[in-house]
């Protein structure tokens, strides 16, 4: 009954890869991005429903269902859809696959890419750029321009899995987040302590010509980058506490020009 | 005290199209301050301005992510005013960053506004999809793109060319205290972004490896956190490789579960 309908040559993935970039163009709170994940692969669901409108518009509508997964890893999620779409899978099949896979591959893409690639690279490049070098933003680019290359590769690796894909993404996603976090965790301490400046501006005198600097001789005697610590630390209480990142973003300001007013900062 | 001219101001309305397109579709990360802030310097013919700008607005953004569908103070809009408003006002870029928080804010609002109204297109995507219209369904989503990226361009050349003026009348009458409160925020800020980051990651079992990034940034003298990567790649690699092997041995063990009971 099911015959194949095999008529995607390998420049189809590629193209699908780089059109996997469309999946936000029509992003929205109802469907988040279902408009653009069908549009990047309706030009190769033309191809493999050629003639057959009522197929077609089938595979369009079940595309246009909710969802919301991670930029770089889409292609791997449509290559993957592709596939089963040309193989004549069960309309149910395919639907189950794609609502069982986004989530996962939203919590790992965010992982890596979001929570461990950005924070190192933005570190390390915005460290080249602080010393005025060109090399910052060019480092950052060259690497962000190889990721998304890399969207070509999962796009062939998601085709070719077919439905083996799952089971290995479905076993493995927990060490790569796991793994990935360990990386991204670490360096975020490594960032507030560099990139996180407080430093109190009190000075104690103690008697003619002895000035006690709260910072320089107390604070970064004990424990250097105490103060950037515990204030990150205080923002994550609050944000677990439910309040809002602007809510943060505004009292920050109103604390430090209040410190800067009475001179302790 | 400099001033964005007419060419300049359409210039870098021309820039932050192809760059909110990046960041509305996120593919080539060109939406981040660190670069936002680079061609803007150079587009402005101050480039060094533009590089520190840059270092310090891509680390006070490096936790307002768009990551799980939020949608983050803009980072474009956030670039371009930092080092718009250092260069025509003469502040320090830490200062600038607070100055241009509310264009970020403003742009954010923009695009949360538009996340709702696009919703709205769905209906005519759903007809589409039903009459399986192609030309039609590809119309729907360049249309919402257009939006979009001309919204950007609008906004950043009012913004940059149109409100200079207002801009630096309303910093050159800040009093001193205010504008050193503004550069004290500026390097406290990070600190929210880095608490978003935390926020997501951080469980009981990760704190041991924030305390040794922390540690190790805090004690070891170096010129980038390329180090602290390094410290954290290897960590990663041994929770990695050692999880792996429990979960093997529990698939085996299990496997030999499933024969013994198959013998039986």
């Amino acid at each position: 009954m099911k015959e194949s309908r095999k008529v995607l040559s390998k420049s189809d993935i590629t193209k699908l890869g780089l059109t996997s970039s469309f999946l936000q163009a029509s992003f929205n709170y109802e469907r988040m991005q279902a408009g653009g994940f069908t549009l990047a692969m309706l030009p190769f669901l033309s191809k493999i429903y050629k003639g057959d409108k009522q197929g077609l518009s089938e595979a369009m509508k079940n595309n246009l269902d909710f969802i919301n997964t991670n930029t770089n890893f889409a292609g791997l999620l449509m290559g993957l859809l592709l596939s089963l779409e040309e193989n004549n899978e069960d309309r149910s099949l395919i639907k189950g696959l794609k609502i069982a896979l986004f989530g996962p591959l939203a919590g790992i893409g965010d992982a890596i890419f979001w929570f461990t690639v950005l924070p190192i690279v933005a570190g390390v490049c915005a460290s080249f750029a602080a010393q005025g070098s060109v090399l910052g933003p060019i480092i950052f680019f060259l690497v962000y321009l190889g990721i998304f290359v890399l969207r070509i590769v999962w796009t062939h690796l998601g085709y070719n899995l077919g439905i083996k894909a799952i089971e290995k993404i479905k076993t493995s996603s927990q060490t790569i987040t796991k793994a990935a976090t360990i990386l991204g965790v670490t360096v975020i301490g490594g960032l507030i302590a560099s990139y996180v400046h407080i430093d109190i501006a009190t000075q104690v005198s103690i008697s003619d010509g002895h000035i006690l600097s709260i910072q320089k001789d107390f604070i970064d005697r004990i424990f250097p980058n105490i103060l950037p610590m515990g204030y990150t630390l205080f923002m994550l209480f609050l944000l677990r506490k439910k309040m809002s990142p602007p809510l943060l973003i505004f009292g920050t300001f109103a604390i430090a020009i209040l410190l800067s007013g009475v001179g302790i900062l | 005290m400099h001033s964005i001219t007419f060419d300049q101001g359409i210039w870098l309305a021309v820039m932050s199209i192809i760059i909110g397109i990046d960041f509305w579709l996120e593919s080539l990360y060109i939406f981040r301050p660190i670069i936002v802030c680079s061609v803007t310097g150079w587009i402005i013919g101050d480039l060094q301005t533009g590089l520190i700008a840059g270092s310090l607005t891509e680390l006070a953004f490096a936790g307002l992510t768009p990551a799980g569908g939020t949608q983050p103070p803009n980072p474009v809009l956030a670039g371009v005013m930092t080092t718009v408003i250092a260069y025509t006002t003469g502040v320090d870029p830490k200062t600038a960053i607070g100055l241009a928080l509310p264009f970020s804010f403003l742009m954010q609002y923009i695009i949360l506004f538009y996340y709702s109204c696009f919703s709205f297109f769905m209906v005519k995507a759903d007809q589409y999809a039903e009459e399986a219209n192609v030309k039609a369904f590809w119309r729907l989503n360049i249309l919402t793109t257009a939006i979009v990226a001309a919204t950007y361009g609008i906004v950043v050349f009012l913004s940059t060319y149109v409100a200079q003026d207002s801009m630096q009348v309303l910093v050159s009458s800040m009093p001193e205290w205010l504008t050193h409160g503004f550069e004290i925020a500026g390097g406290i800020l990070p600190a929210v972004g880095f608490g978003m980051l935390l926020k997501v990651m951080l469980k009981g079992q990760y704190v041991p490896y924030l305390i040794i990034g922390f540690v190790v940034a805090s004690f070891v003298k170096f010129a980038n956190l390329l180090p602290v990567a390094l410290f954290g790649t290897a960590l990663a690699m041994y929770e990695y490789y050692n999880s792996k092997d429990k979960a093997s041995i529990v698939h085996n063990n299990s496997r030999k579960g499933e024969d013994y009971s198959e013998g039986i």
